[in-house]
């Protein structure tokens, strides 16, 4: 009884990143805002999870996740899927080139992921003739960017009970 | 040098065209992908919108389901909060109500006085228009476009470009239209531009949203006239809605002329959708 227990509490936390990416999307809730502070957990989520454990979130299902956000937010279709999926590629790349992984290291190769993110994502709304925002843009970056570090410790709690 | 090139080039292949482990699609495969859904929204055909339209409705579903939580937690927090605030608010309606018995007369008056000069005027009273009421499905303000998807879609005749009312007050237009749901871009939106028309100055302008509550009044002409206070109406003049819907109210900041709304958009749960004049 007790090692079904175990394995099931293993189960629901190798999945939590999968849920909590689909309850983001679906809750349209990608964007934290709470008067001068706005955070992208989307990002976040997405940029740990393909650098640390790629296995539990497939590209697959971030795409999806990106077209279901485009659609609860009102987007063109792609516009959020694009983005996420170059923050899924530049995480991938910096796994790839990395062998020591560390909160620094992290923390600072997260900046390209961000600026390319968001730079896909201004480009591809421009071109669907959507006005953004810039300097919201801008502070929403530099937030998600200080962010960081405090859902790196949440995320690598969860990652740690996982491998436990 | 060369190595190093070679290195980063070998690392982007790897990191976007190798499968991962359980890994279904590369990422470039899914990159192309997205690129072609962005290329495919700018094509409008009918079976793309049906499908379009069918897939938007069953998300729609799906997160109006998902948020049920997040719903329930704040109802509940605004409940509480309203209790907190019973003393207080009791106070400032005894005083609201006095205001309102002194004012009373005063329009009983200008009622009468407007009902002669309409007579006089043989206007017709009767509104020509045809409205359809909806629930607020998903309310999603994303800081990045402000709108809402309402319950009723083609099914009940609604389409592009419609006003959207919160009882009386003007508060967006429909910008998407799927078989059983809409989505209304609120006034307050970045890419929200209304022609408007002041009162009693009577200038005409366009009403732009800047993703805050408060839009305001751009391409007036340089000898307006609008001074604090001046009520806001549609103007109609982009010939889709009716003229003289009320919007707001104008308030002069710094040089800006803001636009204070009559409906609040975030206490808004039902709207009436203008289907236009009845024939």
């Amino acid at each position: 009884m007790a090692l079904h227990i175990k394995k099931l509490q293993f189960k629901f936390f190798e999945i939590l990143p999968l849920l909590l990416l689909f309850f983001i999307s679906l809750n349209g809730s990608s964007i934290i805002n709470v008067k001068f502070f706005s955070v992208n957990i989307h990002y976040i989520l997405i940029y740990y999870w393909v650098l640390r454990q790629p296995q539990s979130l497939g590209y697959g299902f971030i795409f999806l996740s990106g077209i279901i956000s485009d659609i609860v937010l009102g987007f063109p279709l792609g516009v959020n899927a694009l983005s996420l999926l170059f923050v899924a590629g530049v995480a991938a790349y910096i796994r790839v080139v990395t062998v020591r992984m560390t909160l620094l290291n992290d923390w600072i190769s997260f900046i390209p992921a961000l600026l390319f993110a968001n730079f896909i994502y201004f480009t591809s709304l421009y071109i669907s003739d959507y006005s953004v925002d810039y300097l919201y843009l801008l502070k929403n970056s530099i937030f998600t960017f200080i962010f960081y570090p405090v859902l790196w410790g949440l995320f690598s709690l969860i990652l740690s009970l996982t491998k436990s | 040098m060369e190595t190093s090139r070679e290195d980063v080039g070998i690392a982007i292949r790897s990191a976007f065209l190798r499968k991962g482990t359980q890994q279904r699609f590369s990422l470039f495969v899914l990159v192309v992908f997205s690129v072609i859904l962005i290329y495919l929204e700018t094509i409008e055909t009918k079976p793309l919108n049906g499908i379009r339209s069918f897939v938007k409705d069953v998300i729609y579903r799906g997160a109006a389901v998902s948020s049920y939580p997040s719903k329930i937690f704040s109802t509940s927090y605004s409940f509480f909060e309203n209790h907190i605030n019973l003393y207080g608010n009791y106070n400032e309606l005894i005083k609201e109500n006095e205001e309102l018995k002194d004012n009373i007369s005063k329009s009983d008056f200008l009622e009468l006085e407007n009902s002669q000069l309409r007579k006089l005027i043989e206007e017709q009273i009767e509104s020509p228009s045809n409205f359809v009421s909806a629930r607020i499905m998903l309310d999603k303000q994303s800081p990045y476009l402000n709108s809402f998807v309402i319950n009723v879609g083609s099914n009940k005749g609604i389409k592009n470009g419609m006003a959207a009312l919160d009882g009386k007050n003007f508060i967006g237009r429909i910008v998407d239209v799927n078989f059983f749901s809409s989505r209304v871009l609120l006034v307050s939106d970045l890419n929200s531009k209304i022609p408007i028309l002041s009162e009693p100055s009577a200038n005409h302008a366009i009403l732009s949203g800047h993703g805050t509550s408060e839009p305001t009044l751009e391409y007036l002409p340089e000898n307006h006239n609008i001074q604090d206070g001046d009520k806001i109406y549609t103007s109609g003049k982009e010939g889709i809605f009716i003229p003289g819907i009320p919007i707001g109210e104008a308030k002069i900041v710094k040089n800006k002329i803001k636009v204070l709304l009559f409906s609040d958009l975030r206490q808004i749960t039902f709207v009436n959708i203008d289907l236009g004049a009845l024939d």
